[in-house]
């Protein structure tokens, strides 16, 4: 949740640490159908993955389930968009107009194998990034050793009304992976200290990669998400089962589903979650 | 209750008076420098009538008039004989010469002393400063902590984690005590160093069980730690300097005989050595603790002593200039010990003790003219005021009874939170609480005939959590779910909002089958109050601290142990078994995904446990001879049943250690040279495995479908440490030595935790990840100097 402390702990303790990759031997366990949906305001192709969970250190891609059928119904406007299944997703093509509204409620709608699986989440406001800025430091400069350009994201929490909630996730040259990923409260970590405030250094600086900076001519990309609390604490809880290590790790715990399986008596239960977002997007090429 | 059974005990006794009896009493202290002895028999050579100097050093004997023959004798000083005719009361203060020259401060030739075959208690250990100095050490220092990690019973999850775990308890169950002021962070640099600074240090006492009734307030332990007094006869410099900090102490008389005083400094300085070597934003990294530890006394008379201590400690942590973080403990005692009568004694100890940390991170320092100031900043603390005082009154030789009162108040401010920006600051303050913890104990000591003791007694404890404050109350609806709120009720100062009473008996019973055999058994129940929360692998810094509530209920633990104790004729070795069983009610668990920090609502995420663990101590030790040392052996299991978590089946706690083996061996070579090793093994700790990963927007996430927690086991954890003392050549006053030591000598990657990931160079690749603290051999050189 409160990543920062612990990062820096943990910096603090790393100096005579080591890692090693270990085989284990662990039981196969049962595996589960996950729903991967995030839907947002933006233009284009929107896209739902649902794929079987595999032993972790199976390097094979999750098997694709093809035969679900998904709707996603706008309830505020009273709309549907069917999602349908093409090149191993489920997509709508929102080129024409967003699906996405500021302040509209939206259930997904699934049915597999017979039973019908359903999850909501509701659009929030988000701010616009106001810039991105980046500084060149030498291997000796850097706290991580490492040559590269180092970017901030300039932007400042929406001022009154409910507590915000944020997703920053930043990319290099393509938006086909993640870089890095950060989770605020009204721009910092807390609600009620920051209202309307500057984005807090932690975040702001927290879309380089340390370990790989940027460097000439590659892109740096951020995005901007509204969430709900909800998908607040199951976007941080992700976080913390996804950077499991070091001295005060998380101990492992599985991640909650806000999927709900409505059929009477049905026997199927879902992982994954459905989030909703706006979005704010903004890049800049490091010249 | 507890008075009735006072004047109950003591009706019995002054019938059994008979005949005409006087009473010898008085302090025994170290001739060289005025230290009180602790734990010195004084007893009539051939009879089993005795006693034993108390933890200040004071003893009472009441005999028959008539002659009689002491003798007061202690491991390592020369015993001394006396004659006392007993007409009358007397007092008799003895100084006992310590029989060490260098060689003999570790060859020891045999005495009679304080064996555990003969006292009554099970399940105590006691290390003095001597004992620890001789153990191989972590970069070539001293360290407390890691020193009774190598008893039996004591467990740690993990190289570097911070706290200790006793008897399958969890490391916030240990009462840790500094010359009685109780100390909420043990350690340095995470884990690494404990805050005990090892030359203001005389002696510890680990009580695992068998508690007596003086001490309460945690569930598996007590850590009782006494600093030393100083030296009364002459002034003293001590001091070291090794790889990663030094130490400065100085002692000696303020009026000789009557008043001493010892200050002792640390302070580490990888910060400072790396300073050169650090450019641009690592420029200002701060890596860095400190600690002072100051003690005073002060003798008006024969009958009053005064005492003052404090310690003071800091570690302090910062990335470049932008980030600070600091944490420590501050405690002061003012201890008076006080003489009544020759057979009544007290000491009465009021105490001050802090835990506070700050986080702290602005750009005040680096930003540019336009750019506004902007900061954030969270702090946290605990701070209690105790009083105890406690009387101990001699009824005759073999039976005295300790009685006395507690009371401690806590006030806690769990988070600040203040966000800076330009002009406007915002502040978020969790609500304070305030709570009083209080205590009445009696306990009688008995030991009718030189083969039976008894100790046997009580403590009613009350806890009342006070306004000003407010209560939450929540609907408990499925476990393991965050709790819903459904109201709050504010409280004014000093209204009572919570309390809870225990009655807590304590029992420990000795029967010696002759002089070298004895079996103990012991039942005691205890309970704690205060909790820390951490849902980490190991405890952090900030890790805060919370009083029982009306939705935290205290946790209880009973324990029952049995031993067997056997003590070599010649005092050449000694040998324990101990077996205990301890089940405890209402330990925390937290929910998934639980927010610990700055969370007004964080009642609402935690979750009461019921906990059981059984297991068996072995222990031999060697005390004379060119090799001394001890080994250690526990087979123990601890386990907890949380609903809600983990299928509501019992599961293995993280501290979990099957086997745990530790051998502590030294040899002198030579009047300068000696050779130490210790070698600890330990089944790994458990841990909970991913068989399964989801693929959620570029993650994979671990996740594991048997949903049972600590399901697989990490790898044994062993590691050997050696070092090697070379003491200088005597120069008038000056003393010195070399201290060269090895740590994780065979370079064993420990495993400290097993996590999943994806490959950091390629995603599509996940792999198990082993971590070590510690990955290699590490070397260390002190110099230790005396005059």
């Amino acid at each position: 949740m409160k990543k920062l402390p612990i990062i820096l702990l943990a910096a603090f303790a790393g100096l005579t640490a080591c890692e090693d990759k270990i085989d284990l031997d662990i039981a196969p366990g049962k595996s589960f159908p996950v729903l991967d949906a995030w839907i947002t305001n933006e233009a284009g192709l929107q896209k739902i993955r649902f794929t079987m969970s595999v032993p972790y250190t199976d390097n094979n891609p999750a098997p694709i389930i093809n035969d679900a059928k998904i709707t996603l119904y706008d309830e505020t406007a009273g709309k549907s968009y069917p999602f349908a299944f093409k090149d191993n997703m489920y997509s709508y093509d929102a080129s024409a107009a967003p699906i996405g509204i500021q302040g509209h409620a939206y259930k997904l709608h699934v049915e597999y194998k017979g039973e019908i699986f359903e999850a909501s989440d509701t659009i929030k406001r988000v701010p616009a990034i106001d810039s991105i800025s980046y500084k060149f430091k030498t291997d000796e400069e850097s706290i991580s050793g490492k040559e590269g350009y180092y970017a901030t994201m300039h932007a400042k929490d929406i001022e009154g009304g409910p507590v915000d909630y944020y997703w920053i996730r930043s990319y290099r040259n393509d938006t086909l992976r993640r870089l890095e990923d950060n989770f605020s409260i009204d721009g910092s970590y807390d609600e009620g200290v920051s209202d309307g405030a500057t984005f807090i250094l932690p975040l702001a600086e927290g879309i380089t990669n340390y370990e790989k900076p940027f460097q000439k001519n590659e892109k740096i990309i951020v995005k901007l998400f509204s969430i709900t609390h909800r998908s607040h604490d199951f976007l941080t809880q992700v976080q913390a089962q996804v950077d499991a290590g070091g001295l005060f790790a998380k101990v492992l715990e599985n991640v909650k589903t806000n999927v709900k399986n409505t059929t009477p008596s049905g026997k199927i239960k879902i992982l994954g979650w459905f989030g909703a977002s706006s979005v704010s997007r903004r890049e800049r090429t490091v010249k | 209750m507890l008075m009735s059974l006072l004047v109950i005990i003591l009706a019995a006794h002054s019938t059994m008076a008979q005949q005409q009896r006087y009473t010898v009493s008085g302090y025994v202290k170290d001739k060289q420098n005025g230290e009180s002895l602790v734990g010195i028999s004084i007893g009539k050579p051939g009879t089993a009538v005795g006693t034993v100097t108390n933890q200040y050093g004071f003893y009472s004997l009441t005999l028959p008039a008539g002659e009689h023959e002491l003798q007061f004798s202690f491991m390592g000083y020369a015993p001394f004989k006396t004659t006392v005719n007993l007409n009358t009361n007397k007092t008799l203060d003895v100084k006992l010469e310590s029989s060490s020259s260098q060689l003999n401060e570790v060859t020891i030739s045999g005495q009679k002393q304080e064996r555990s075959v003969n006292t009554l208690n099970t399940s105590i250990n006691r290390l003095d400063i001597a004992q620890m100095k001789k153990m191989p050490t972590f970069m070539g220092e001293v360290d407390v902590l890691r020193s009774i990690q190598t008893l039996p019973g004591v467990t740690t999850v993990g190289e570097g984690a911070a706290g200790f775990n006793v008897r399958g308890g969890n490391s916030d169950e240990n009462l840790i005590l500094l010359d009685e002021a109780p100390v909420y962070n043990s350690t340095h640099m995470l884990g690494f160093f404990s805050v005990f600074n090892p030359d203001a240090v005389k002696s510890l006492n680990l009580i695992k069980g068998g508690f007596p009734a003086e001490y309460g307030g945690r569930a598996s332990s007590v850590l009782d730690i006494r600093m030393k007094d100083g030296n009364n006869q002459q002034f003293n410099v001590n001091g070291g300097i090794g790889n990663i900090f030094s130490r400065l102490s100085v002692e000696g008389p303020l009026v000789k005989d009557k008043s001493s005083f010892i200050v002792a400094a640390r302070r580490s300085y990888i910060d400072v050595l790396m300073k050169p070597f650090v450019k641009g934003d690592m420029k200002d990294t701060k890596l860095n603790f400190y600690d002072l530890t100051a003690k005073a006394n002060y003798k008006f008379n024969q009958n009053n002593t005064l005492f003052l201590s404090g310690y003071f400690g800091r570690d302090v942590f910062g990335i470049g200039k932008d980030v600070n973080m600091n944490w420590g403990n501050s405690t002061a005692t003012i201890r008076w010990n006080h003489v009544f009568t020759n057979r009544l004694f007290l000491n009465l100890t009021t105490y001050y003790s802090k835990y506070d940390y700050s986080l702290n991170f602005s750009n005040g320092n680096k930003k540019q003219a336009d750019e506004e100031l902007q900061g954030y900043k969270w702090t946290s603390n605990i701070i209690n005021y105790g009083l105890k005082p406690s009387f101990t009154y001699y009824i005759n030789s073999g039976s005295s009874l300790h009685f006395g009162v507690q009371g401690i108040y806590y006030t806690f401010k769990p988070g600040t939170g203040t966000g800076t920006e330009g002009e406007k600051e915002r502040v978020k303050v969790l609500t304070d609480k305030h709570a009083l913890e209080s205590a009445v104990y009696l306990d009688h000591e008995w030991k009718p005939t030189k083969k039976f003791g008894i100790q046997y007694g009580g403590r009613l404890s009350a806890y009342q959590l006070i306004g000003k404050g407010t209560a939450y109350y929540y609907n408990d609806t499925t476990p393991g779910i965050r709790k819903r709120l459904t109201g709050t009720e504010t409280f004014d100062a000093n209204k009572l909002i919570k309390g809870y009473y225990y009655f807590e008996p304590r029992l420990s019973a000795r029967y010696a089958l002759n002089d070298h055999h004895a079996v103990k058994v012991a039942y005691s129940r205890t309970t704690q109050f205060m909790h820390q929360l951490s849902n980490t692998a190991s405890p952090t810094p900030l890790d805060i601290w919370t009083p029982s509530t009306n939705n935290i209920k205290p946790m209880v633990a009973d324990q029952y142990t049995a031993g067997y104790f056997y003590n070599a004729p010649n005092d050449s070795y000694e040998f324990s078994a101990e077996v205990f069983y301890k089940k405890t009610d209402n330990q925390l668990d937290y929910i998934d995904n639980a927010n610990l920090q700055l969370n007004q609502y964080i009642e609402a995420d935690l979750l009461p446990s019921e906990g059981r663990a059984y297991g068996l101590e072995l222990y031999a030790k060697k005390d004379i001879g060119k090799t001394t040392g001890w080994i250690s052996y526990t087979l123990s299991r601890t386990e907890r049943k949380t609903p809600g978590i983990s299928l509501d089946e019992w599961f293995v706690n993280r501290y979990d250690r099957t086997h745990n083996v530790n051998l502590v061996l030294t040899h002198t070579f030579t009047k300068r040279t000696s050779l130490s090793a210790n070698w600890v093994y330990a089944s790994g700790t458990p841990g909970t495995y991913a068989d399964n990963r989801m693929e959620f927007q570029d993650w994979d996430i671990p996740y594991n479908s048997t949903e049972k927690r600590n399901n697989y086991r990490l790898p044994a954890f062993h590691r050997l440490d050696l070092s090697f003392t070379l003491k200088g050549k005597q120069l008038k006053r000056w003393k010195g030595e070399w201290v060269f030591s090895l740590y994780n000598v065979y370079g064993r990657r420990n495993a400290y935790s097993i996590y999943f990931k994806q490959n950091e160079d390629d995603p599509n690749k996940r792999e198990a990840v082993r971590l070590s603290i510690i990955g290699s051999i590490i070397p260390g050189i002190t110099y230790n100097f005396k005059f």
